[in-house]
């Protein structure tokens, strides 16, 4: 089975809900839809307060390329563009705030019934662009940017990623497991785009029947492969090392070794856009944890506030950690005043006994850190730099290399935040280009 | 044998050192001992030494050392020669009184004991965003050890060591802390730019913006807005004291202990310039007797000090 060099086995928790299938959640009476639901930039709102709005009907205008806009989740009334807590910042952030008529209804011309196979490659980028499809793994990278590399860099690898590697979540694998033609359709408009005759789709070793039933189903173009499983099995760059052997330099992006990534999330997403014109208003989330009643895996439109997500799911139970993603890489919220994005894979309630909250020691130099960062760095240093904010030293030792697939904060005896310590570092850095720029 | 080798090398390092002796300029060594020693860089030179150095060598060099005391200022300019400007006679000052238990903390904060660390969580995790995280980084960074974190989980500043170098500025990630003259009085212990209703949700001693102290101060020193906590012009401000007993939250305080004015008997002519100057009618008395300050009124503002033509009014402490 193939798989990368290093990387940690944490427990998979996976069995909590990976077996419910995907249940539709009702539509809430409110909706808060985040204006900034994707990375690069920012987008500006066109409607405002008292604007009637249909299903599907476009309510941000992207500024730049590297940017998506919003579609309203259903039909109503905007209330009032308000500021809430984006779920990724914590920051405040502006928000359309949708009151919902309850009726659903398409915005004009919505859904669009056509066949992608017989339109150009300039009319599927078309519809992916005025999707405002994004990475929905939760990176949030806009996909129209991912599907136009520069005309110098030649792609000959596209991979589906269904690897799944976060702990606890199980929305691709029920994606894949009841709606396997939505993620094969949408792979091969990707390849199309993208000039190719293959692709690979890649899933860990223990969603077996995905695996079996991707086999019966995909056309031979498609390769099913199966990988071993491992976190961060999923992370792009150790995707691409475990299936074609190849390493993305320092500093690179998988294009710059001629593969494009995307998740098997994001390719439904992709043939609804091209096969039925339908916007990305909604996506699949596992809502789980041992601190929600009835763990659950829903098909939920974007904007939904949390709290109804938390009251379908029977509520919490000894709740102690709110994640928005999973245990590894998803980030913890300090308020349930949140709502599902583009980007939220999972909603994950950890209780007392799931969570490590105790204070950290000093780095004993055990080197475990080093075993197990899947980019070959050496996080010990890094820690230990982040204590004396030297993010010079830590630059010496390719700290924007990391990933913070926090694959090292896991394994660390000492309790060493060592990812909070890179993140850290990294706005130093930041800081201080900006202050030189400014200079 | 050992010995033996010993001898040698002290020989040959004794001799080295007289004649490969690097001749420094006494003045620079003078000046060295005058500067902090801290090394902490706050000149934009790698440490002290090589700041007396540039000083000592460059005649157009300006005095870069925050650090620097007056009479440390006043020695240097007399070993160069030249004079040297008044200093800057700065401390650091924190912006906010916001203890954890007068304020809504978020959530709970696990990991780098670190305000910049802890500011790219979500923000921070004190509800107000213009308050003191409390985890010390000003502390740390202090090369005085002028900083000190208190039982109430803020920084507190000792005036005494405190030279005005600024790190502390630098390194607080909520710009808590400014300088202000060491000269001022009063401070105003909150930052907030949030509207009042929305601050009263999340702290009991901020600034509300009430105004009060901007209205009775006599000397207009003090300017507040809605969105904006009280400001001081401690070049306006007389030290009076009125802000500081009329603000309902305390957050105005006290730097130094207030003054009072005193008549001196002897050389008062009763002209009564200073009871018409007076902004507390404080002062009482006839005229062409010697007047008298109430001091129970008196808020040391010393105006009648600037205005009288006999030099008879004098400040104490009270």
């Amino acid at each position: 089975m193939k798989t990368f060099k290093g990387g940690i086995h944490p427990p998979e928790e996976k069995e909590l809900v990976k077996d419910n299938p995907i249940a539709d959640f009702p539509l809430s009476s409110t909706f808060y839809v985040l204006v900034q639901q994707h990375l690069g930039a920012p987008a500006k709102p066109i409607v405002k307060a008292g604007d009637e709005v249909k299903k599907g009907q476009v309510i941000t205008e992207p500024l730049g390329f590297v940017s998506a806009p919003v579609h309203a989740p259903t039909s109503g009334t905007v209330k009032e563009i308000s500021k809430m807590v984006h779920p990724v910042t914590g920051l405040l952030a502006p928000c359309i705030v949708i009151d919902a008529d309850g009726k659903d209804q398409w915005a004009d011309g919505l859904p669009l019934e056509r066949d992608p196979s017989v339109m150009t490659t300039e009319e599927l980028m078309g519809a992916i662009k005025a999707a405002g499809i994004v990475g929905m793994g939760g990176a949030t990278f806009p996909t129209h940017v991912k599907l136009s590399p520069p005309k110098e860099k030649t792609i000959d690898t596209f991979i589906v990623n269904g690897a799944e590697c976060e702990p606890y979540l199980s929305s691709d694998y029920r994606l894949m497991l009841e709606q396997p033609e939505r993620v094969l359709g949408g792979t091969l408009i990707a390849m199309r785009i993208l000039g190719l005759d293959k692709a690979i789709l890649a899933i860990e070793s223990n969603k077996p029947d995905a695996i079996k039933l991707m086999e019966s189903k995909a056309p031979p173009q498609i390769q099913v492969e199966t990988l071993k499983v491992k976190y961060p099995q999923g992370a792009e760059k150790q995707l691409i090392n475990a299936l074609t052997g190849r390493e993305v330099p320092s500093g690179g992006l998988p294009m710059d070794v001629g593969a494009v990534v995307q998740n098997a999330g994001t390719c439904a997403a992709i043939y609804d856009a091209c096969a039925h014109g339908i916007p990305l208003i909604e996506r699949i989330t596992s809502v789980t944890g041992r601190g929600i009643k009835h763990p659950k895996n829903i098909k939920v439109r974007i904007g939904t506030p949390i709290k109804d997500v938390i009251d379908f799911c029977g509520g919490l139970n000894d709740a102690a950690k709110i994640i928005f993603g999973g245990p590894m890489m998803g980030i913890a919220q300090f308020s349930d005043d949140i709502s599902i994005m583009k980007g939220t894979s999972g909603v994950l309630v950890l209780t007392e006994k799931d969570t490590n909250i105790s204070h950290y020691s000093a780095c004993i130099s055990c080197g475990r850190c080093v075993e197990a960062c899947p980019m070959c760095l050496i996080p010990s240093t890094l820690s230990k730099a982040g204590e004396k904010s030297m993010w010079q030293m830590a630059l010496d030792n390719n700290l924007l290399d990391c990933v913070e697939c926090g694959s090292c904060t896991f394994v660390c005896p000492a309790n060493r935040p060592i990812v909070h310590f890179v993140k850290y570092l990294k706005a130093l850095q930041r800081a201080a280009n900006a202050k030189s720029k400014g200079a | 044998m050992v010995g033996g080798i010993g001898f040698v090398a002290a020989l040959i390092l004794g001799i080295s050192a007289v004649t490969f002796a690097v001749e420094m300029d006494p003045r620079e060594k003078a000046v060295l001992d005058q500067l902090p020693g801290a090394n902490c860089g706050a000149c934009g030179f790698a440490g002290c030494a090589a700041f007396a150095h540039e000083i000592t060598e460059n005649v157009e060099a300006e005095m870069a050392c925050p650090a620097v005391n007056e009479n440390a200022l006043k020695a240097m300019s007399e070993i160069l020669g030249r004079d040297l400007g008044g200093g800057a006679a700065f401390i650091a000052f924190v912006g906010c009184k916001g203890t954890p238990d007068q304020t809504i903390t978020r959530y709970n904060y696990v990991g780098p004991r670190d305000c910049r660390a802890a500011q790219i969580i979500a923000g921070g995790s004190k509800a107000c965003a213009y308050g003191c995280l409390g985890l010390g980084s000003c502390v740390d960074v202090c090369p005085f050890g002028a900083i000190h974190m208190g039982e109430d989980g803020l920084p507190h500043v000792v005036e005494a060591k405190c030279t005005g170098c600024a790190k502390c500025v630098d390194a607080c990630p909520r710009q808590i802390i400014r300088l202000i003259p060491k000269s001022g009085n009063y401070g105003v212990g909150c930052i907030s730019k949030d509207l009042s209703k929305d601050m009263k949700q999340y702290c009991k001693v901020g600034c509300i913006k009430c105004g009060l102290c901007e209205n009775i101060c006599p000397f207009d020193a003090i300017t507040v807005s809605k969105d904006s906590s009280a400001v001081i012009d401690q070049s306006k401000c007389r030290s009076c004291g009125l802000c500081v007993s009329v603000c309902p939250t305390s957050v105005i305080s006290f730097l130094h202990t207030p003054l009072k004015a005193r008549v001196i008997v002897e050389k008062c002519k009763g002209c009564g310039i200073c009871d018409q100057v007076c902004p507390v009618e404080a002062i009482t008395g006839k005229p062409k007797e010697p007047y008298l300050v109430n001091e129970s009124k008196c808020i040391g503002c010393g105006l009648c000090i600037d205005k009288c033509p006999a030099d008879a009014i004098e400040r104490i402490v009270s």
